[in-house]
Order: structure tokens, then C-alpha cells, then sequence
């Protein structure tokens, strides 16, 4: 791909990731990442670097528009936030000191099941709390 | 006993603007997570507010879309994209997200919760898919 057609399909999947990303509260470099090494040909590094220059423009923008439909809370979102940049800096310095094919094994399982967990709890339609409200601890 | 002192001053003040000790745990635990396996922190952070912090499916989505903004800023900062991002490409992609997002944004208002659950559980499964080829 080159050219215009690349940039039809650039800006085609952008729209994918984009309502992915606002429809269910995720950055999307799941999604771009892949993308841009096996579809375009980016090395690992490039295509995480240009995927996290993606990533935060689209969530403001799908932040900005829960907000103006009253879904969520912005402040606190950036609160909590601003604790788990603090984790992504640890994570990424213990990232060169621990085996992450591993872990990222570990991780998918993790992933897997809670996904089915999900499903499963939706397709049963098991009670879950009212937007605005958390479930008694 | 010092240090005590000082750890129960930060915990308090977190706690005092609406951060408490699960949000806390998580946003550490998500952020880390992130950090070390590259992936988003939304696919970590979601389900635990959800099945351990007992949010709404729809308030954990948008409280995961929100905390993005701060951690993908500390990636930029940390990451060192200056000379590996395609800014061409970048362009491209952030003009379809951001429209996307704005509409996903807008079906994440209305979307029944359980469909919620369904669509993003079928998402996580595909992520794992993925992250397991990977690995």
C-alpha cells in the first residue's frame, strides 16, 4: 500500500479504533499496534511509538463527549489516572528486567477468562449495578 | 513510625479526592501491567473495576477511557517517541479515532449493559487471542 490508498485505509481504521476505544473505555493499541506492524510493515518500536501518539488524542476526544452526555466522572478519571501513570514508569523499568514473552502468556489466559466471564455474566443477564452506583463492599 | 505518619498523610489525601484503596490498587496494578506487557491499560483496568471495585459496566468503561489521557502522557513522556513515530501515519489514524471515538462514545451512553458485557468479554477473548500468538 501506498499513497492515497494508504491513506483511505489509515483513516478507515482509525474509525474502527476510535469506536472501539469510546465504546469500550480502551486506548486502542491493542488494535493499532498489530496493525501497523503486520498490515504496514512498522517495526515494533515505530508502530508502538506512533500508536501511543494515537491513543491520547482519542481518548480525550471520547472522554470529552462522556462528558457532555453526563456518562462517567471526568476528575476522578484523571485522578485515578495520574496513580496509574505512575504504575505504567515501574512497569516499564521492570519490564527490562523480567522474562515478558512469559508474563505476556500468563496475561493472555488472564484475559481470556475474564473475557469469558463477561460474556457469560451478560448473555445470563446477571444483575449488575445501575450506572452511578457501585455495588455494596 | 515517621514514615508511617507520612504514608497514612498521602493515603489520606488520595483518599479524600475520591481515590480509594481499590482505585488506588488497581490504578498502580493497571498502570504496571500496561508498563510491563505493552498492552492498554483499559483491558486490565475494566474488568477489575468492574468484578472487584463493583462499578457499573458502563461508569468502569468511562473511568478506564478518562485515566488513559494521564497514562498514555507519562508513555509519551517515557517512551521516547521523539524519532520513531511516523507522523504521517499518526495524522491519518488520529483523524478516523477521533471522529470513531466520538460515536463509540455516544453508543457507550445509550448501549444496554448487558450488551456491554457481551461486546466487551468477546473483545477481551480476541485480545487474548492475540496477545497468546504473540507471545
Amino acid at each position: 500500500m501506498s499513497g492515497p490508498t494508504l491513506y483511505v485505509v489509515l483513516v478507515a481504521f482509525g474509525v474502527v479504533v476510535g469506536v472501539a476505544s469510546g465504546l469500550l473505555g480502551v486506548g486502542g493499541g491493542t488494535l493499532i499496534v498489530p496493525f501497523l506492524t503486520l498490515a504496514v510493515g512498522f517495526s515494533q518500536h515505530s508502530a508502538e511509538a506512533t500508536s501511543l501518539l494515537v491513543i491520547l488524542p482519542t481518548a480525550i476526544a471520547g472522554s470529552l463527549a462522556l462528558r457532555r452526555r453526563g456518562v462517567g466522572d471526568l476528575g476522578l478519571a484523571l485522578r485515578f489516572g495520574v496513580v496509574g501513570a505512575v504504575g505504567s514508569v515501574l512497569g516499564a523499568l521492570l519490564a527490562l528486567a523480567l522474562p515478558a514473552d512469559t508474563l505476556r502468556l500468563v496475561f493472555a489466559v488472564f484475559v481470556g477468562v475474564v473475557g469469558l466471564r463477561l460474556a457469560r455474566d451478560g448473555i445470563r443477564g446477571e444483575r449488575s449495578p445501575a450506572s452511578g452506583h457501585r455495588r455494596a463492599r | 513510625m515517621r514514615q508511617t505518619l507520612v504514608c497514612r498523610a498521602v493515603l489520606s489525601r488520595l483518599h479524600s479526592l475520591g481515590l480509594d484503596s481499590k482505585l488506588l490498587a488497581i490504578g498502580v496494578g493497571g498502570g504496571l501491567l500496561s508498563g510491563l506487557l505493552g498492552v492498554g491499560g483499559g483491558i486490565v483496568m475494566v474488568p477489575l473495576l468492574v468484578l472487584w471495585a463493583g462499578y457499573a459496566q458502563r461508569d468502569a468503561h468511562a473511568l478506564s477511557l478518562g485515566a488513559i489521557i494521564p497514562i498514555s502522557m507519562a508513555g509519551i513522556a517515557t517512551y521516547g517517541v521523539a524519532g520513531e513515530v511516523r507522523y504521517g501515519t499518526a495524522i491519518g489514524l488520529a483523524a478516523g479515532a477521533i471522529v470513531g471515538a466520538r460515536i463509540g462514545a455516544g453508543w457507550l451512553a445509550r448501549i444496554d449493559e448487558r450488551l456491554l458485557k457481551v461486546v466487551f468479554g468477546t473483545f477481551l477473548i480476541g485480545v487474548a487471542v492475540l496477545l497468546g500468538a504473540r507471545g
